[in-house]
């Protein structure tokens, strides 16, 4: 856990850019145009279909690339805590009374309750579309640069969009770092420890309310300081984003047909490889 | 500094009021002509300031906290206009709507680095500024590359501000003022947080800035060792004004008056005076670099 990390559930920024601007491997050469395109791609793939097999598929070669890319494995299963978190929080209510074979049943006062093979198939299926994302995500801003990052952003989105995000990423490690040493100077003074759910959600309230009093407070400074260099309401990146090689193209137009295919026959990978 | 002993001090009338210093009009560059400021909940940020800048000079604003230092540099700057009082560039007033231009004039480098610096790389950062004047991308470039260079923090160039040191980044600070080319630049605490090697480089791009660049930069310092080793002129802050000016060797011998501004004299002033009364010599010559206290001793 670095200085900035808060937990290592929470993906921690300070060690994702640190790998993008250290880690060289072949995916640091991919231009990040595909890399992004790829990202959308992926978005619509595991939106469309609901192929367990096409799911675990992506998925591996998405784990794959990580691993390949020598990105820390251990670290990223620890940070699908909050997606699994979030996906159980949503099917768990779903996957109850599923239509299929009963793998556990159950009743509370009189209301029958049954898991089904099919329930704990939804549960798996939205689990791999979950974790095929965060993954290939993870993948793409730890083997991107970030000034190819911000020039990217720079020209997708529009203006005053563009400049929130590229400030934010910035003030982004600023915040975390505070965080960081608010909550330190509250656990060196025997804070932070669990006394009561009362006592520690107090004490978050309160951590809560000094980062956003302090970062609105640096953002006045911030904003003084690009007055004083004549800041007129936006600003511009320098960086370029390298272009696509040609095996790039390929690559994408070979996905592209694949999620079309997926999309328009709503036909598995496997049919058509074996027909 | 060959004229720092022959300086005299200026310094407030009894009443408190404070009075421009005769300087010399040909080589002024701004000057902050008896500018008071109150801010919205009514305190007073500064009251009848009166304060110049001159060509290729260095100023050091000397002051304890709250004494009106900051305040002073945003109004150079045009971040603050003055409620009362005006000024002057090159010798001529200048209107409400100027004010705004004065950052092409006053290059202003902040106290915490990590407010300067907003963009994502070093490069962006130093080339926001040059940007904001007007110049093309690949003339900004050009203009940060030698900013950076001139403070020997080219190899930065692509780095994000993230990963830098307190000391580079306030090289990459000062690097993103010089690329605009200012005619003076201030400094807010320059060496404040930083390590003794990029205070000593700090100070030395400082002194660059002067010499080889031919800007006149002001700094606002509690660092007394620091103004003494630099600054060609003295002004003491006090309670939103300037209280006193004059040349180092002077200010900082004048423990009345430096304790009267609420201020310790530098070390290397108490190690001679110590050495005199020690010696039980009067001194005739007011050293304040330790080369200059080496040959006050030497000549005893």
């Amino acid at each position: 856990m670095s200085a900035t990390s808060l937990s290592d559930h929470i993906p921690d920024l300070n060690l994702i850019t640190y790998y993008a601007e250290t880690r060289r491997t072949c995916f640091s050469r991919v231009s990040p145009w595909t890399k992004f395109s790829l990202l959308i791609l992926i978005i619509f793939l595991v939106t469309l279909t609901k192929d367990f097999i096409i799911l675990a598929g992506l998925y591996s070669i998405v784990l794959g690339s990580y691993a390949g890319a020598r990105l820390p494995v251990r670290k990223l299963f620890a940070w699908y805590a909050l997606p699994v978190i979030f996906v159980l929080s949503l099917v768990g209510i779903m996957a109850w009374n599923e239509p299929g074979n009963a793998v556990i049943s159950f009743s509370i006062a009189g209301i029958p309750f049954m898991l089904t093979d099919k329930g704990i198939l939804l549960i798996i299926t939205l689990l791999l579309k979950a974790l095929t994302v965060v993954t290939y995500s993870l993948f793409f801003l730890m083997t991107t640069r970030y000034q190819h990052f911000s020039a990217m952003i720079y020209r997708i989105f529009p203006s005053p969009i563009d400049q929130i995000f590229l400030m934010a990423y910035r003030f982004l490690f600023l915040t975390l770092a505070m965080t960081g040493s608010i909550i330190k100077a509250v656990r060196s003074r025997g804070g932070g420890l669990i006394h009561s759910i009362h006592t520690q959600g107090q004490l978050f309230a309160e951590i809560f309310a000094l980062v956003f009093i302090r970062s609105f407070e640096r953002s006045e400074r911030v904003h003084k300081a690009m007055i004083a260099r004549g800041f007129s309401g936006s600003y511009r990146t320098a960086a370029e984003v390298p272009a696509l090689h040609l095996y790039e193209y390929v690559i994408l137009g070979i996905c592209a047909a694949v999620v079309i295919t997926v999309a328009l026959n709503d036909i598995t990978i496997w049919r058509i490889v074996t027909p | 500094m060959e004229d720092s002993n022959t300086m005299t001090i200026i310094r407030a009338d009894t009443a408190g009021i404070p009075h421009c210093a005769h300087n010399d009009k040909e080589r002024e560059l701004i000057h902050v002509d008896c500018a008071s400021h109150i801010y919205p909940d009514g305190s007073v940020g500064i009251h009848d300031m009166c304060f110049y800048v001159q060509k290729n000079e260095i100023v050091a604003l000397c002051g304890p906290n709250g004494s009106g230092k900051s305040t002073l540099i945003e109004h150079l700057n045009g971040l603050l206009t003055p409620s009362k009082g005006n000024i002057a560039v090159n010798g001529r007033s200048i209107t409400t709507d100027e004010h705004t231009n004065l950052w092409r004039e006053v290059g202003v480098v902040f106290q915490q680095s990590d407010d300067q610096l907003f963009a994502p790389t070093v490069l962006d950062d130093v080339m926001f500024g040059p940007l904001n004047l007007g110049l093309s991308l690949d003339a900004a470039k050009d203009s940060a590359m030698e900013a950076l260079e001139a403070v020997g923090a080219a190899d930065l160039v692509s780095k994000l501000p993230n990963y830098l040191s307190g000391g580079q980044k306030r090289l990459v600070s000062i690097a993103g003022i010089l690329a605009m080319k200012p005619r003076i630049i201030a400094l807010d605490e320059p060496t404040s947080d930083l390590d003794p090697v990029h205070s000593g480089m700090v100070e030395h791009l400082i002194y660059d800035l002067k010499e080889r660049f031919g800007i006149s930069v002001v700094i606002a310092t509690h660092d007394l060792d620091l103004a003494a080793r630099i600054a060609d002129r003295i002004c003491l802050v006090r309670q939103g004004s300037v209280f006193a000016e004059g040349a180092p060797a002077e200010i900082f011998y004048d423990e009345v008056l430096l304790r009267e501004t609420g201020l310790k004299p530098p070390q290397i002033v108490q190690v001679y005076l110590a050495y005199c009364q020690m010696r039980g010599i009067v001194a005739d010559y007011n050293p304040i670099t330790i080369e200059e206290t080496m040959e006050a001793i030497r000549r005893q």
